[in-house]
């Protein structure tokens, strides 16, 4: 037997012991892989958001505050939206009006509250809203009983292509299911401009009028042209959309940090208990190692190797359970499981890892110090 | 007396302990001849066990002189290196290791040496074989009876080619009939093996199979 295989035997003396010190290093670890995710999904998210479709600049009403998705009440005139095309640098527009309608009948529970995010917009120019293939076919301008969905939205009403959704006491068929990685696009459903401007009596008026670009010019200078020109309206860039959500997640990240040196300090202190514990008991067997000739350096390295199989171990349950857990939470909340698909990066996996390592050399120096510098004769005489 | 060389020199060895208030060595002089079986007799607390932990270079000496298998033990820095090499013991608890068999406790010592995984087993099962526990090696020493136990830790302390086997009180713990058994084991490795064996005993009977038998009183050699 090696030297190896006995330090990995070991921890298996005092299987309850070692199990409950497993569980406090694996409650961190699982909280870590977990949060790790989490996040890293919703990075990734965000950055298909940035990416997704062609308009950089989104034109909102003056005052009307933030990037108001949906509000309703910011309703700027729609003859804008060819005022605004003919501008320098600016290489298309579309006017869109949002609206938070009251969930559909027979949606799911999780959609009760949230309210139903509708479009409305020139289906020629869907994709400056992120979406570029749709699963099935596009509304077609101006009729008053097509709809697509996002593929969040479909799923958590359960509707398919050629199912019909009741909105506004009108039915309308699903003509197509588009899915654009953005999950707040997802989430929600495109008609016709000017059905939704009817339906909802905002004749004329949009909430927003998205601006593509031309490939040579610059996104702040054309911001700066718009609101130059017209004072009455303001502008906001995907760019500093996704600051503010990145604003947030990095927020998460130091959070998960701190939990992550908050495992480190209570894994830790159990790991110390349990190996000082595990030196004590063997007080006798560490004597009888000494007389046969095993060097401070071997004991030391024994007690150290002990406690970061342990955390080791630690670490793989812990990551199991941190994966199974967010996949299952997910896979049993289609509306949350639309809005995130959980990050596998190798890092999230890297510092678990690191972590129950640090915490196995940090909580078994001390014991494995003490075992190598036991006396020999009172490690004997011990009872 | 015959020409042996001496393996084990002590001159005026003293050891306290608890600063000084117990003296457990006052002052020693040994010869012990290579090859000799040296019997330790006396009193509980006469300082039996520590005289044996200062030759096995357990604990180092306060005062005096101490020269074993050629190595000044007063001054040698390593002396895990020291008990490896040269030292076997053999404790009135056999000591074993609860979680690993038989053969894996018998090959515990030759860690320190370069014995490849092949070569500790082949010789741990060697010396098992020749303690009569071949068919045990797989087992656990808590499966095991205190006879038994006491034979691997034999085998344990024979592992590394000892010069020198310190035995204290290895009957101690077991019926006169197993405690025959485990001292004629002893006896015969003693002879087959050339290996000085240095024991302490209580009784008397035991003493009589030794080359020599040695008295220790309160600290001191009285008489042999
Ligand atoms: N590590 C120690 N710490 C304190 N006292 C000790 C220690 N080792 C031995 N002693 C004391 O030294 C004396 C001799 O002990 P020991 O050598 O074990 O005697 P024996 O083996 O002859 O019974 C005893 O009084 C014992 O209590
Ligand atoms: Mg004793």
């Amino acid at each position: 037997m090696s030297y190896f295989t006995l330090i990995l035997k070991n921890p298996f003396r005092n299987k309850t012991r070692s199990s409950l010190a497993i569980v406090g290093i694996a409650i961190g670890i699982t909280v870590i892989v977990a949060l790790g995710m989490v996040t890293g999904g919703l990075k990734t998210s965000t950055q298909s958001t940035l990416k997704a479709g062609g308009a950089e600049i989104t034109v909102i009403q003056a005052g009307s505050g933030s990037f108001g998705f949906g509000s309703g009440s910011s309703s700027i005139n729609d003859s804008y939206v060819t005022d605004i095309q003919k501008l320098s640098g600016v290489k298309d527009t579309v006017g869109i009006l949002r609206v938070i309608s009251n969930a559909p009948s027979g949606s799911n529970s999780s959609f009760s509250g949230g309210g139903f995010s509708i479009t409305g917009i020139n289906s020629s120019k869907l994709s400056l809203a992120g979406v570029d293939s749709v699963n099935g076919t596009i509304f077609t301008n101006g009729s008053a009983n097509e709809i697509i969905m996002g593929k969040t939205a479909a799923q958590d009403l359960n509707k398919t292509v050629g199912d019909t959704v009741n909105l506004y006491g009108k039915d309308f068929t699903v003509t197509g299911i588009f899915e654009t990685g953005s999950f707040i696009q997802d989430a929600g459903a495109f008609m016709s401009l000017d059905t939704l401007q009817n339906l909802t009596n905002n004749n004329n008026r949009v909430s927003n009028i998205l601006v593509k670009i031309n490939d040579n010019a610059n996104i702040t200078d054309v911001s700066n042209t718009i609101q130059d020109t017209y004072p009455e309206l303001n502008t906001t860039t995907a760019a500093a959309q996704a600051g503010r959500i990145n604003q947030g997640l990095s927020f998460i990240d130091t959070a998960t940090w701190a939990i992550s040196l908050l495992a480190i300090i209570i894994g830790g202190v159990g790991v110390i208990n349990t190996m000082i514990m595990s030196v004590y008991e063997r007080t006798r067997e560490i004597g009888v190692l000494k007389a046969v000739g095993w060097k401070d350096r071997r004991i030391l390295g024994m007690i150290l190797g002990e406690s970061i199989v342990l955390t080791l171990i630690a670490a793989v349950v812990g990551t199991v359970v941190g994966i199974v857990g967010v996949e299952a939470i997910l896979s049993f909340s289609p509306s949350v499981g639309g809005v995130i698909t959980p990050s596998f990066a190798p890092d999230i996996f890297l510092r678990a890892f690191g972590v129950a390592f640090l915490v196995g050399i940090i909580g078994g120096l001390y014991p494995a110090y003490r075992a190598s510098r036991l006396a020999p004769t009172e490690a004997l005489r011990y009872e | 007396m015959n020409n042996k060389p001496n393996i084990i020199e002590i001159r005026n060895l003293k050891k306290s302990y608890d600063k000084g208030k117990i003296k457990a060595l006052n002052g020693i002089d040994l010869e012990i001849k290579k090859g000799d079986f040296v019997s330790i007799m006396g009193p509980s607390g006469s300082g039996k066990s520590t005289l044996l932990n200062m030759i096995g270079a357990l604990d180092r000496g306060d005062e005096g002189a101490i020269k074993v298998a050629g190595m000044d033990l007063m001054r040698t820095k390593n002396l895990s290196n020291f008990r490896s090499q040269e030292i076997g013991f053999v404790f009135q608890m056999h000591n074993l290791i609860p979680n690993l068999t038989v053969l894996e406790n018998v090959e515990i010592p030759m860690y320190e040496t370069n014995a490849s995984s092949k070569e500790m087993h082949e010789r741990a099962l060697e010396l098992l074989k020749s303690v009569d526990l071949g068919d045990k090696i797989g087992q656990n020493p808590t499966k095991l009876s205190g006879g038994e136990r006491q034979r691997v830790a034999i085998a344990r302390a024979l592992v590394n080619h000892p010069s020198i086997i310190l035995a204290d009180e290895p009957t101690g713990a077991l019926d006169s009939k197993t405690g025959d058994i485990i001292l004629n084991l002893l006896k015969e490795l003693h002879q087959k093996e050339h290996v000085t064996l240095v024991m302490v005993t209580h009784e008397p009977y035991v003493a009589e199979m030794a080359d020599r038998i040695i008295n220790v009183l309160d600290g001191k050699i009285k008489s042999e």
